[in-house]
């Protein structure tokens, strides 16, 4: 019984983290940069949330998350005009340290507008939980995993069936050889960049409501996407899911048998492990290095 | 004079150094000191992380860890053990240099990003552990009652003593960084950082360089933290916490990366700034993420940076003069007693190489004879760039052996090929943009020579040789694609190999431009060294060469003389048809 009820809680958290994974890879795909500032913005669409909640008093969280995505989007538009496409032709130490800034910038930004405390956004459909064969399930859990799932098919659909998810794999394969094919390269990457900060502020409004959001959370967030997509092969889409799923599930139960801290300790140390042995990732790189 | 000494030197710097020591003698009150302090501490901890962000190019998140390190080891055993600064101190630097040559097991070889995240990923574990472990960090609270700087007896108070003190341990500090980072060391930092597979084909150990810069950075690092353990008297997560980092990251990118003068010039400003805009609060730290935001995209190079190029312009520098050229001593060729055609210099056996489902190479053997040009032809993706990388050792063979002069060197690590004999170029020059060309081809010889002046004035006598003596002091990046490929033939050619690889030396080249690489090469020849040139070029190459290897599909398909290869019904129908 508790195994399953740690499943649902593992599985609803693991979904979260997928679309901070998601964003993080979509943006190293069409890119090759390193977006450190993923975690950050995650960490700012929970306190979009906040926010927004303030202005539309008992609004529930699923007439929030078209907003907060949106907004999200213009906000991950001016981080490539600001921290990326400036520095797209130099080395790529560059843009880890301007995303870095953006990171730094957005974090204590929050500090200054809302305080260290941490704060909870809506729930996506209120609160209360139903019984499933005896299984007490959180209404909240049911509803981000359904949330998560359908982003996650809609951004698979983007990329298969659409002409404009064409042209941003186009773009992540070969930038040159995509411009001249006539496909406007800055803008798909400017878009690629909006849609990873609207899953980021996706996540960020689906996590905060059950385990709070403070203004330092991005450093802890961009790791866990950084594991998540190193278990599951640098630069591949499922296997960012699938290595999400995994550390949400090893964080859940471990959190359960010893503690937090044990749990977040245990999975840096296994990370480094996973380097030690193998460096390209448990299941290889699907993305080949640009350097 | 040393050129990295002089670099620093700029009078504008001089200048707000004597105002500074001014200020802190005359103007300073107990406060002002305090910021000064604090910014000694930073200047310390962030002169050691040059050494790996700025000099050897690896973008560390640990230096804020090993900084806190320090910290603790000073706080835990100055507050409980009684012991000394004497002992303290080189314990603090100790810890985290411990620390960094454990963790760089795993994860100095990773690339970049892999490297920056695992390093932040060290920092959390750190973290959690300082504020679990309650009974020896004081968890949350950390530790108070952290004596102050007792040297033999000696008490150094607060206020001017302790800002003196700390501002010495930075000028040591300074003059320490610089020692270890000038001469031959600090030669290879920039090839290194800039393109280190090129590096290591130079016979340049760039890992150990890393390590060393890692282990360096730790050190100083922890220098920092034990200061600020003393400084503050209190020790708790705080010094371990991302601000610090931040901090640190900041204030080297701000200063000018790479730069001692930088590190000093970034933290006596940046520490100040929180103080000059006080209604800021705690706000600070976003004007420390604009600042660095503003700094990587306009002015990559920081302030002092940006010191060194107004200078430049305002008074045109007339390029140092350059060295005189000296031949180097002919290199030793093993087993004189031999007649030369009977041993070959390089000789591969069954080399085979599998990327993923492609089987790139297959059982190919090849020799290179003394004095011999081998040409290796084939279509796009017949495996021939990926004979010169398991050749040079930059891709690791799954079946087969090398020998260089009859020495097994299979599972020899590429700088190590290198220093054997094997010298190569690749097919799109990898020269460091930033570097001169006398730059470029010193790295050619600093593992070979024994100091830096004997290294320059051996590489000029190569660039002499090339015929490209008027570009000595032209930035690589500035080059034209024909003197590109002489750069990088001179390079090669300056580490007086046994055997020498080209990757498509012709291509890009006007005719006479191949023409002049033609006698270049042959003459190479002559002088004894075994050439092996991949090219597509038939008309350049087919005369050149004395053998000829045809691949197609990672299989040798043909070899023989350039004659019978141009009538070979399998060359032909796979290639030259």
């Amino acid at each position: 019984m508790i195994l399953a009820q740690l499943m649902v809680n593992g599985i609803a958290l693991g979904a979260a983290y997928a679309l901070v994974a998601l964003g993080f890879v979509l943006v190293l795909n069409a890119t090759g940069a390193v977006n450190f500032a993923q975690g950050d913005l995650v960490m700012a669409g929970g306190f979009l949330a906040v926010a927004l909640a303030g202005f539309i008093p008992d609004a529930p969280g699923f007439v929030l998350l078209p907003l907060v995505m949106a907004l999200m989007a213009l906000l991950g538009i001016a981080v490539s005009a600001t921290a990326y496409l400036p520095l797209r032709n130099r080395p790529p130490v560059g843009v880890f340290i301007s995303t870095i800034a953006v990171g730094i910038i957005l974090q204590n930004g929050a500090t200054v507008l809302f305080g260290p405390e941490p704060k909870a956004a809506a729930p996506l459909f209120g609160g209360g939980a139903f019984t499933i064969a005896g299984l007490q399930v959180p209404t909240q859990s049911i509803a981000v995993i359904a949330t998560a799932a359908l982003l996650i098919a809609g951004q698979y659909w983007l990329f298969t069936h659409t002409q404009l998810g064409r042209r941003l794999r186009a773009t992540a394969q070969d930038p040159g050889m995509a411009r001249a094919c006539g496909i406007p390269v800055t803008s798909m990457i400017a878009l690629t960049f909006a849609l990873g900060a609207a899953l980021a502020g996706a996540a960020g409004l689906l996590l905060s409501n059950q385990f709070f959001v403070t203004p330092s959370a991005g450093s802890g967030l961009i790791l866990k996407a950084y594991i998540a997509v190193t278990i599951g092969g640098w630069g591949s889409l499922p296997g960012a899911v699938i290595g999400a799923l995994l550390i949400a599930a090893f964080e859940v139960v471990v959190s359960y048998t010893l503690s937090y801290t044990a749990a977040t300790a245990a999975l840096y140390l296994a990370l480094l492990a996973i380097l030690a042995v193998r460096p390209q990732g448990l299941f290889g790189e699907a993305s080949r290095r640009r350097a | 004079m040393p050129e990295a000494l002089t670099r620093g030197l700029n009078p504008l710097l001089i200048l707000a150094a004597l105002a500074l020591a001014a200020y802190a003698l005359f103007g300073a009150g107990p406060y002002g000191l305090r910021v000064l302090t604090v910014a000694g501490v930073y200047a310390i901890a962030v002169i050691g992380y040059q050494a790996i962000f700025g000099q050897a190019g690896a973008l560390s998140l640990a230096q804020g860890t090993f900084f806190g390190i320090g910290a603790y080891v000073t706080g835990i055993l100055g507050s409980t053990s009684g012991f000394g600064f004497a002992v303290t101190f080189p314990l603090s630097i100790l810890a985290p240099t411990l620390l960094a040559l454990l963790i760089a097991v795993p994860v100095l070889r990773l690339e970049s990003h892999y490297f920056a995240l695992a390093t932040l990923g060290i920092g959390q574990v750190v973290l959690l552990a300082a504020v679990e472990w309650q009974s020896l960090t004081g968890g949350a609270n950390g530790i108070a009652g952290v004596p102050g700087i007792d040297l033999f007896g000696w008490r150094v108070g607060r206020g001017l003593p302790l800002a003196l003190f700390v501002w010495t341990l930075v000028a040591l500090g300074a003059l320490l960084a610089w020692l270890l980072g000038h001469g031959r060391r600090g030669a290879a930092f920039p090839i290194m950082r800039e393109t280190p597979v090129a590096a290591r084909t130079l016979g340049i150990d760039i890992d150990r360089l890393r390590l060393e810069a890692f282990a360096v950075s730790a050190a100083y690092g922890g220098a920092a933290g034990a200061l600020t353990a003393h400084t503050q008297r209190v020790v708790s997560p705080e010094v371990l916490e991302f601000p610090v980092m931040v901090t640190i990251l900041t204030v080297a990118v701000i200063g000018g990366q790479g730069r001692i003068a930088g590190a000093v010039v970034g933290a006596v400003l940046l520490i100040h700034l929180p103080e000059w805009f006080r209604g800021l609060e705690n706000g600070y730290l976003i004007l420390y993420g604009a600042a660095l935001l503003a700094t990587i995209v306009a002015a990559p190079w920081g302030i002092v940076g940006s010191l060194e190029r107004l200078r430049a312009r305002l008074i045109p520098e007339r390029p140092p003069a350059a060295p005189a050229a000296s031949a180097p001593p002919a290199r030793p060729t093993s087993k004189p007693s031999l007649p030369a055609s009977s041993a070959p210099v390089l000789y591969v056996d069954g080399f085979g190489k599998r990327f993923g489902g492609v089987q790139a190479v297959s059982d190919v053997s090849l020799r290179l004879d003394r004095g011999r040009i081998l040409g290796v032809i084939g279509p796009n993706g017949s495996g021939k760039t990926t004979l010169i990388n398991l050749i040079t050792g930059l891709e690791k063979a799954d079946a087969g052996k090398l020998y260089v002069s009859d020495a097994d060197i299979t599972g020899e690590p590429p700088h190590r090929r290198a220093l054997a004999g094997i010298a190569r170029s690749f097919q799109t020059a990898a020269l460091p943009s930033d570097s001169t060309v006398l730059e470029a081809v010193t790295a050619a010889r600093i593992a070979i020579d024994s100091d830096i002046a004997t290294a320059r004035s051996h590489a000029m006598h190569f660039i002499v040789q090339a015929g490209i003596a008027d570009l000595v002091h032209t930035r690589c990046g500035a080059l034209p694609p024909g003197p590109r490929r002489a750069v990088e033939l001179a390079r090669a050619l300056a580490r007086q190999p046994l055997a020498m690889l080209l990757d498509e030396p012709a291509a890009g080249l006007t005719e006479d431009e191949q023409a002049s690489l033609a006698r270049r090469l042959r003459a190479a020849a002559d002088d004894g060294i075994a050439i092996m040139i991949v090219e597509h070029n038939m008309p350049f190459l087919l005369p050149l060469a004395d053998r000829i290897l045809c691949l197609d599909e990672g299989r040798a398909i043909a070899e023989g003389t350039p004659g019978s290869i141009r009538r070979d019904p399998a060359v032909i129908a796979a290639y030259l048809g």
